[in-house]
């Protein structure tokens, strides 16, 4: 009786013990197939988290795979705001033409939401747990959206998380990816309603790289403009008129004038608010300021007119304007040059005046 | 004096034929080194998932000496590349650019002119010219499956697109043969798919069927790792016309008429004997150029059929000047520019924005100031509006008196499969990508 019970007892072990290996096999086998998610294992959303697009078949074991995978939170963090910071500069100008390949605004906003489901998991900001269910939900429904019906075999029974997925990947039939991209990201609004919201406050965080990574390419030429230096503080002084007159501030300007600042005060260089005006080329100022008596002939320390800005900056319709007030084309500046000889356009009243 | 050091076996112990070539400067760069370690760590350490799995020099390897110079994986096997172009998603196909055909370098054009860099405040975008395309990708002994396009299936719409040409390029006392690769464009419409990895990966895989292991690319963007940072400088031709168009800004003290006089150049150049490069100068031209570069440490290794391809003169793609000794009619300097148009985006005067690129610039008798300010008065009687130019060579000499100011972008050289023990000065590199 007693070697019965040991041989029963015995039996049972290696039952338990074959059935353990086994297990312990396939768990092994499981990991090996989705060592994508083994690191995310705690993370309590690792289910949903995109994974990489096998498309790439073969190029599985190449060096990245790149296409359209969910590699690294961040990158995608970064990408998707690189990808938004961009529309509205290019949204527009270039859509003539286009036939119906873009990736539209639902494509933009549900790999916004994958990578923001990704991002989730990963910084683990999500204060409620997610249910398995709907993790599965929204694992059947990324893969509809990315590689459309299931159509690869059901996996072991032993695998039960990877039954699991597939049994929701295959249960959506052949749902159109839209409506699969249009559940997901309402999902995803129920399960954190200001996702949007965080999305766009990263962006305008990341600012610094973001569209700098995009406008310059991931390589290139570089398209440079100069760089804005602030002049630095040398003695240089102007007043506010003159300030009003740069900017075509005509009704700061009026209120000065009949405040009591003379209409001909000069700045540290000897300019007056009509040399101002008519460097930044004003036509409404320049009359406003001849109306009020603006010396049209005043001279700065180089001894140059409006007129003469007027002909060397070509501002054609106000160098007109001077003339006809009687302006000097002919008064020569320190250097001897007279707005006549600044002037390389053929402006016929010019010659014309000076001629006299 | 050509190249003198270049049969000699061992780099280590081939004295450096340039005495200021990088000893003086050791420590500084280093620093700089370790400051961009750190910068990027803080701000992009993970963003190169791509990069790091690439042939290339790791950041985690800067400042080790210890490595050795040159190619950072041996050739493989020509039988074991990969034959098969890689997958791309299933609604895009690979396409071959024929850039000779006038309907593809067309589409090619259009890519570009709508798709391609821009500045940071997406005011300007460069819009290289037809003629241009063709001479930047057909060098002597161009491969045509080097130009590779995207397109879609359906609509057979070309979206993206990606180049390679041949030269080479010496690296010390290594001439090396090599892909240039640029003109990397994704559809802006595409950008999410993630495109440009595989494209570079193809275009590798293409240059590997070459029996080609390595590459020099540029980008404006920070990758591991570069062999050289510069910096663009800009001499403002048309001043009212940058201003107005934002290019540069007018400060609250400086007046238009002050700007424009600053910037006023003679109606003629100085230098006697200057004139225009001729199909017959392409032997001296070559002798003078491959002398001059010889003493940079990364430098084309020009011959006269690639002298005569991207140094002869070509209407609004390439201008090149020399000086021609009025007694000895011997060739004593040279200089030259290339033409990249952009377009001006959103503003109702002006659509197009003309700008110079100082390329080549030679000289063995006229000082290098005069030669540029002679270069900068026939860029001006062009109807330029600014004049561009790197701060690599010996450019930084003349870029201050030249009234060039320093431009917000910063240009990053890279090699691919090759180490450089340091990083270069840019005053170490001879070599303009296009």
């Amino acid at each position: 009786m007693v070697e019965w019970q040991q041989l029963l007892q015995s039996i049972l072990l290696g039952l338990i013990f074959s059935y353990l290996l086994a297990k312990l096999i396939s768990v092994v086998v499981s990991f090996k197939d989705e060592n994508l998610t083994l690191t995310r294992a705690r993370s309590s959303t690792d289910q949903v988290r995109p994974k990489s697009e096998s498309k790439g078949g073969e190029s599985r074991d190449e060096p990245s795979g790149d296409m359209g995978a969910v590699h690294d939170v961040d990158s995608v963090i970064a990408e998707h705001g690189s990808v938004r910071n961009e529309s509205p500069a290019g949204s527009d100008d270039d859509d003539d033409d286009w036939e119906g390949v873009e990736s539209t605004e639902l494509d933009e906003m549900f790999s916004a939401a994958t990578a923001f489901v990704a991002a989730a998991a990963a910084d683990r900001l999500s204060p409620q747990k997610v249910s398995s269910d709907v993790q599965l939900q929204l694992y059947g429904l990324y893969k509809i959206a990315t590689e459309g019906p299931c159509s690869t075999p059901q996996p072991s029974a032993l695998k039960m998380a990877a039954r699991a997925k597939w049994q929701a990947w295959q249960k959506l039939g052949a749902m159109p990816p839209e409506a699969a991209m249009e559940k997901y990201i309402d999902i995803v609004t129920e399960l954190y309603p200001t996702w949007l919201a965080g999305l766009t406050l990263k962006n305008k965080g990341g600012d610094g790289d973001a569209p700098n990574n995009d406008s310059k390419g991931p390589m290139g030429p570089v398209f440079s403009t100069f760089v804005h230096e602030e002049e630095s503080g040398n003695d240089f002084k102007m007043d506010a008129i003159h300030a009003f007159a740069r900017e075509g501030e005509e009704d700061n300007l009026l209120k000065a004038i009949e405040s009591g600042v003379s209409v001909n005060l000069k700045d540290s260089e000897g300019r007056t608010p009509l040399h101002w005006a008519v460097d930044r080329g004003h036509l409404n100022m320049t009359e406003l300021l001849v109306s009020r008596n603006a010396d049209v002939n005043a001279k700065d320390n180089e001894g140059q007119t409006p007129l003469h800005y007027a002909a060397v900056c070509e501002r054609e319709a106000i160098a007109e304007y001077l003339v006809k007030q009687n302006a000097d084309t002919v008064v020569k500046d320190n250097d001897g040059n007279s707005p006549c000889d600044l002037c390389d356009s053929n402006w016929p009243w010019m010659q014309h005046s000076a001629n006299k | 004096m050509v190249d003198s050091n270049a049969s000699s076996g061992s780099p280590e112990e081939t004295p450096n034929p340039n005495p200021d070539g990088n000893a003086p400067s050791e420590s500084d760069l280093t620093l700089d080194a370790l400051a961009r370690k750190v910068q990027e760590s803080l701000s992009l350490g993970k963003k190169h998932k791509f990069w790091e799995t690439q042939p290339v020099g790791q950041f985690k390897d800067l400042g080790n000496a210890s490595l050795p110079e040159g190619p950072i994986e041996d050739p493989t096997p020509l039988s074991e590349v990969k034959q098969e172009p890689y997958n791309l998603p299933s609604p895009y196909e690979w396409i071959t650019c024929d850039i000779d055909s006038e309907e593809m370098v067309n589409e090619v054009y259009n890519l570009l002119t709508n798709n391609y860099v821009e500045d940071d405040e997406n005011m300007f975008r460069f819009n290289y010219s037809k003629e241009f395309l063709r001479w930047a990708l057909n060098p002597p002994g161009y491969f045509r499956n080097w130009h590779i396009g995207v397109r879609v299936k359906s609509s057979k719409k070309l979206v993206a697109f990606i180049t390679g040409v041949p030269a080479r390029i010496r690296a010390r006392d290594h001439v090396v043969n090599m892909a240039e690769i640029n003109f990397l464009c994704v559809h802006k419409k595409l950008r999410s798919k993630r495109l440009a990895p595989v494209m570079i990966k193809e275009v590798t895989r293409r240059v590997h069927l070459e029996n080609i292991w390595q590459a020099a690319y540029t980008a404006g963007v920070v990758l591991p790792t570069p062999i050289s940072t510069c910096q663009y400088w800009h001499r403002s031709l048309n001043p009212k016309k940058l201003i107005d168009v934002g290019f540069s800004r007018l400060g609250a003290r400086m007046t238009m008429s002050r700007t424009i006089k600053l910037y006023k150049l003679p109606e003629s150049t100085v230098t006697p004997g200057f004139r225009k490069m001729e199909l017959h100068d392409v032997p001296a031209v070559t002798r003078l150029v491959r002398n001059y570069l010889s003493q940079f440490v990364v430098a084309p290794d020009l011959d006269e059929n690639d002298v005569e391809h991207w140094l002869l003169p070509k209407e609004n793609v390439v201008d090149s000047y020399l000086v021609e000794s009025p007694e000895t009619h011997e060739i004593t300097d040279f200089c030259s520019f290339y033409t990249l148009p952009s377009s001006i985006l959103g503003n109702q005067n002006y659509s197009t924005l003309k700008a110079a690129y100082s390329y080549y610039n030679v000289t063995t008798k006229t000082p290098l100031l005069q030669l540029m300010n002679d270069a900068l008065i026939v860029a001006k009687q062009k109807d330029y509006d600014v004049f561009n130019a790197l701060d690599v060579m010996e450019n930084e000499s003349f870029l201050k008196e030249l009234k060039f100011g320093p431009g917000d972008g910063k240009l990053h050289y890279y090699l691919y499969n090759y180490r450089l023990r340091q990083e270069l000065k840019p005053s170490q590199l001879g070599l303009v990508l296009l």
